[in-house]
């Protein structure tokens, strides 16, 4: 079985179906195009999407529907093909897609830890590929919060 | 910032290699054909977004982030019916 060094988990063997396509990578990361999901009981519901190529490149995922439960999805034409997902319908997150957003968890930031809701990681789960989508609907913030404002007293706007 | 009003049809430069055309306007939605020299990157706005965001999304994996986000945040339920991608077997085979 291959082996990885991971960014927070130290190094594992993995099994090389359990590895996600992602045929352009993420945007300011085109070249890293294989990777795998981690999640561990602990911390729990967050995901981690570690590339296999370098190890130093890992994102913090949270599933949408954790950070909105209302969440909808609005993918182009352009990203259902590249998903091999059928045309003119929007997949249902959960069950034909898994719809997880990039954690920013600095904790310096005025407004705490945020979500990039405009551009979640969508993974077709049959397939095992995965894009990152810019939603066309742009109602979604790239930096929502994951505290609510009014539980912090001292946050200051984040725009 | 200039404004500048144009119909479908109609279309403007910048500079001397660019130009932005007005194809359709429909609804809420305009379609524009653009010719631009090879060396001109264009781009959606929302995608220089997302790669300064995931830029930042990597450099702020550190374990006291983690732990910090873990201890702050209450998760939605709704978070907790998505199914586990990670075959058991992966991490149960971690070796540190």
């Amino acid at each position: 079985m291959p082996c990885i060094r991971t960014k927070c988990f130290g190094e594992m063997e993995y099994s090389t179906d359990a590895v996600y396509r992602f045929p352009h990578g993420l945007p300011g990361f085109e070249t890293e195009c294989d990777f795998l999901f981690l999640e561990q009981p602990a911390t729990h519901p967050l995901m981690f999407l570690q590339s296999i190529a370098t190890p130093e490149v890992c994102f913090i995922l949270l599933p949408v529907l954790a950070a909105d439960p209302d969440y909808k999805l609005s993918l182009s034409e352009e990203d259902l093909a590249l998903l091999h997902l059928p045309p003119g319908r929007q997949p249902g997150i959960g069950e034909d897609v898994l719809c997880a957003a990039l954690v920013c968890a600095t904790s310096e930031e005025p407004c705490g830890p945020t979500v990039n809701l405009l551009a979640p990681v969508v993974v077709n789960l049959e397939e095992q590929i995965g894009i990152q989508a810019i939603q066309t609907q742009t109602k979604y913030s790239h930096r929502h919060p994951l505290i609510p404002r009014e539980s912090e007293q001292e946050l200051v706007s984040c725009s | 910032m200039l404004v500048m009003r144009r119909r479908a049809g109609e279309s403007f430069l910048i500079g001397e290699d660019v130009e932005i055309e007005v194809l359709e306007v429909c609804g809420t939605r305009v379609k524009l054909g653009i010719v631009a020299p090879d060396s001109v990157l264009i781009q959606r706005k929302e995608m220089q977004i997302t790669r300064d965001q995931n830029i930042n999304a990597a450099g702020s994996v550190r374990q006291h982030n983690i732990s910090s986000l873990l201890e702050k945040v209450s998760f939605q339920p709704a978070g907790a019916s998505v199914k586990s991608l990670t075959p058991p077997s992966i991490l149960a085979k971690r070796r540190t």
